[in-house]
């Protein structure tokens, strides 16, 4: 349902996004870095979901709020001639590693997990065949 | 209840995700073909990209403002005789500046560097180029035989303007121009095109040396008003006594 409700979202955020006008040269620094706070918060939220503590009120604020915040750090890290940018991206993509690591960890335990319930099947199986056979042997006998 | 909620707010964000990251693409997409070639250095891209918007903005505001000026001008000038009677003159003269865009009869040069392989530019390649006194020539002629509005690709000559040689690129109101030249002029078409093609005359001269030239008459010119601006600081009127 979730992840139905991420490719829809993307797919028709990418037909509007493909036909919308193009902003000034200026601005994409800074829409860049809100990008990355924006792409951070989405792993976050995805990687909360699975842990099953999803909170909608921290989502949206943390969505908007490291967005707005990325961008007018990155405009005074101009003013002052810092690239206060780079410590943001550097905080931000660590977090989505983090994140990223708990999603591909849940998977794979998930992964693993079904896999041994259907050897245990294949076992139990082929213990049910054995015992007929041993059985029929017996009345054969 | 709980589930559908996430799903629908984590779609919404990545609905918005996507689409700025689409923006984004784009814009590097237009700034990096716009520039990156010749000049490899970001920060000089940078700064021209940006000084280059800042320019057109405002020049946008300008026209608006421009714009404005003329919507003014005619509604203060609509119930007042006298005043209209200035506006009228007032038109006259940006005509004459060549402060508004006109139209009328007239003839068409087009100039262009001659071919660079062939016999006449083995002997001296200079030769079969446009050089910047040719223009200059050119436009001389033209206003000799009376020409009333003259434009070289696109730049208006007025009494400011100049031609000038930039090493390897003419400029003409300070904008860079290149070949082929296309010299719109308004005014007798009879006595342009006689004046440029007779014998003897400039035009027929640079021929000679290997320039391709084309002279046509050409009825209703579009000639585009002078873009630059026109500044008078230290001009004073004499008032008789």
């Amino acid at each position: 349902m979730i992840f139905i409700a991420i490719v829809l979202g993307c797919i028709i955020g990418a037909l509007i996004g493909i036909n919308a006008p193009i902003i000034p040269y200026t601005y994409s620094g800074y829409l860049a870095i809100a990008i990355i706070a924006a792409l951070d918060s989405v792993f976050g939220g995805i990687a909360s979901t699975l842990k099953k503590n999803f909170d909608l009120k921290i989502f949206v604020s943390g969505f908007f709020g490291n967005a707005i915040l990325s961008i007018l750090l990155t405009y005074l890290g101009q003013r002052l001639n810092v690239d206060i940018y780079l410590a943001a991206i550097v905080v931000f993509v660590g977090r989505m590693f983090n994140n990223l690591a708990i999603i591909r960890r849940y998977y794979l335990e998930k992964f693993v997990k079904y896999r041994k319930i259907q050897k245990e099947k294949i076992v139990e199986y082929e213990g049910k065949n054995q015992s007929e056979n041993a059985q029929k042997k017996e009345i054969k006998k | 209840m709980k589930k559908k909620q996430i799903a629908i707010t984590l779609g919404i964000m990545c609905f918005i995700l996507t689409i700025a990251l689409c923006i984004q693409i784009k814009t590097m997409n237009e700034a990096s073909s716009a520039a990156s070639r010749t000049l490899a250095d970001n920060d000089l891209r940078d700064q021209v990209l940006k000084w280059k918007e800042k320019y057109d903005n405002i020049y946008n505001t300008l026209k608006e403002k421009q714009k404005k000026l003329e919507e003014v001008r005619t509604e203060a000038t609509q119930n007042d005789t006298l005043a209209s009677a200035k506006e009228e003159q007032l038109k006259k003269n940006n005509i004459i500046l060549g402060l508004t865009d006109v139209r009328g009869d007239g003839i068409i040069i087009e100039v262009a560097d001659g071919n660079p392989e062939s016999f006449l530019a083995t002997i001296n390649p200079s030769n079969v180029l446009v050089h910047y006194n040719d223009l200059l020539n050119l436009v001389n002629e033209l206003n000799n035989a009376g020409a009333e509005a003259i434009e070289i690709n696109g730049q208006r000559i007025v009494n400011t303007s100049s031609i000038t040689c930039e090493g390897t690129v003419i400029k003409v109101n300070g904008e860079k121009i290149g070949s082929p030249f296309v010299i719109k002029a308004i005014g007798s078409q009879g006595l342009l095109y006689g004046s440029i093609t007779r014998a003897g005359s400039y035009i027929e001269l640079i021929k000679d040396e290997g320039v391709q030239t084309n002279v046509i008459k050409e009825d209703d010119i579009y000639i585009e008003k002078y873009k630059g601006v026109l500044n008078y600081e230290y001009l004073k009127p004499i008032s008789k006594k």
